[in-house]
């Protein structure tokens, strides 16, 4: 079956890209290797000025926390050097309701694991009025700070939080505009 | 492309093209449920979330409120029928249910619209005895809050069935679209939706071992008649109080569940049998189904 060696290679290139965010080898969550040496992930994620990542090919190195956006459940860590090519992102207006997306992270520890849904809505889910993209896909602690990823492995989203069996995340275009804020 | 690119716009478009006949419903306090156009001027939902009888306030797809009156309920399979003029909406594109296979990728749309996916994982009456209230698709899917009521499509976004979390409300299952048709045409032949009344009240009984295997019964219970109402289709066919009824029609009657689930709207005017136990003695009995009488 074509589309399902097309979904493992999706997670294997996604696993290139995800990295896990630890403090003296505890494991804190999921990161995302962004372009110019950087590191995207959650602000719950990081709550020290400085963290040790892992890369999927298992190399080791610390990490400075560049900015951090508590509203938005984002932080941006500084990474060079890492020499692995970053991850590619979406177009967000390419995003629709019923597409195909995976989530790859490290939920309770488990490295690099895959989890596959569709997008179930966009938009808020309460009456903050705060967007997110709402995945039918589920989420453990360790997911967060993720990719979320379209059929072409393209990020869509950072994962956040699960709410009850669906999972959120912070749309690509409220990452690219914090990271834009974070590197003046 | 790949494969799955292709899949996944598949997918998008179907939610695109089934949301376009999907309105929510606001029939019951705290939670709305989801409602699809399914001929003109009808919109189908779950019954058990349109708790009011008259009017019923509905979302079209554009975002717009209209006003809906409520044409007709079954509550044996769990449709609301409502009606409305809604110019401009899309009417859904049903497809035969009956073509629908377990595995088969399904989305379950919410108004928004929001959808879910997964597969069909079976189809039937789980417990119950095959054929009472028709079959039922179960599903491997989330049914969100608010999902209930709104359209189960395939990756063509044609509607095959009405999601419901079941009187549970911890379900996942589906009323095959076949089975909503026959609803929407008894609507339309008789201008409402006929409760169909028998005028018995019945408990739960168990068959003895012995009188089962005499009589090659499956069954290990059946219901019996614990009152009869005057003037009744049961009166009116010879029904008495300690009759077991074993089976009315082609459905076997397990409990008194089955028994409401067995008198379908369509039912109504039909004679149908009725298979007894009087006295220990099997015997049929010929029972032409009644409409319930209406509140006035």
């Amino acid at each position: 079956m074509d589309t399902l060696a097309d979904i493992a290679e999706l997670a294997e290139d996604l696993r290139q890209v995800t990295v896990e965010v630890t403090d003296n080898d505890a494991l804190l969550g999921s990161g995302v290797l962004w372009p110019a040496g950087h590191v995207v992930t959650n602000a719950h994620v990081v709550r020290r000025p400085e963290v040790s990542l892992r890369l999927a090919d298992g190399r080791r190195l610390r990490a400075r926390v560049v900015a951090r956006d508590r509203d938005a459940d984002l932080a941006l860590l500084s990474a060079p050097g890492c020499g692995v090519p970053p991850a590619t992102l979406a177009d967000p207006e390419t995003i629709r309701v019923g597409s195909f997306v995976v989530a790859v992270g490290h939920p309770l520890g488990v490295r690099g694991a895959l989890a596959t849904g569709i997008v179930c809505a966009i938009g808020p889910i309460d009456r903050s009025g705060r967007r997110w993209i709402q995945a039918d896909l589920h989420l453990a602690p360790g997911n967060s700070g993720g990719p979320l990823a379209d059929a072409g492995g393209r990020i869509v989203g950072v994962n956040s939080r699960a709410a009850g069996p669906l999972a959120l995340a912070v749309p690509i275009d409220q990452v690219t505009r914090f990271v834009r804020a974070a590197q003046v | 492309m790949n494969g799955l690119q292709s899949l996944s716009n598949d997918l998008a478009s179907a939610v695109e093209r089934g949301g376009r006949s999907v309105f929510g419903v606001n029939g019951r306090a705290r939670l709305g449920s989801t409602g699809v156009l399914w001929r003109q001027g009808l919109v189908v939902t779950a019954d058990h979330t349109v708790h009011v009888d008259e009017e019923v306030t509905i979302t079209r797809p554009d975002g717009r409120a209209l006003t809906a009156r409520v044409a007709g309920r079954d509550p044996t399979i769990d449709i609301a029928v409502l009606k409305v003029e809604a110019p401009g909406v899309e009417i859904a594109e049903v497809a035969d249910s009956d073509a629908v296979r377990v595995g088969h990728i399904v989305l379950a749309l919410g108004s928004g619209p929001r959808a879910s996916w997964g597969v069909v994982s079976s189809i039937g009456e789980g417990r119950r005895a095959k054929g009472a209230a028709g079959e039922l698709f179960h599903l491997d899917l989330t049914l969100y809050p608010g999902f209930s009521g709104g359209p189960l499509v395939d990756v063509q976004g044609r509607v095959v069935g009405i999601n419901t979390s079941g009187s549970s409300r911890h379900r996942q299952l589906a009323i095959p679209a076949g089975s909503v048709n026959r609803v929407v045409d008894e609507l339309l032949r008789r201008g409402r939706i006929p409760r169909a009344y028998l005028g018995v009240s019945t408990q739960p009984v168990r068959l003895p071992e012995a009188l089962r295997q005499k009589l090659n019964l499956e069954q290990q219970t059946a219901v019996i008649v614990i009152e009869v109402q005057s003037g009744s289709p049961a009166a009116a066919a010879g029904l008495s109080i300690g009759d077991v009824i074993v089976s009315l029609g082609a459905n076997r009657i397990v409990d008194p569940t089955d028994l409401k689930s067995a008198l379908r709207p369509d039912t109504v005017g039909e004679t149908i049998t009725a298979s007894l136990l009087r006295g220990g003695e099997p015997r049929d009995i010929r029972v032409t189904v009644g409409e319930r009488p209406r509140r006035s």
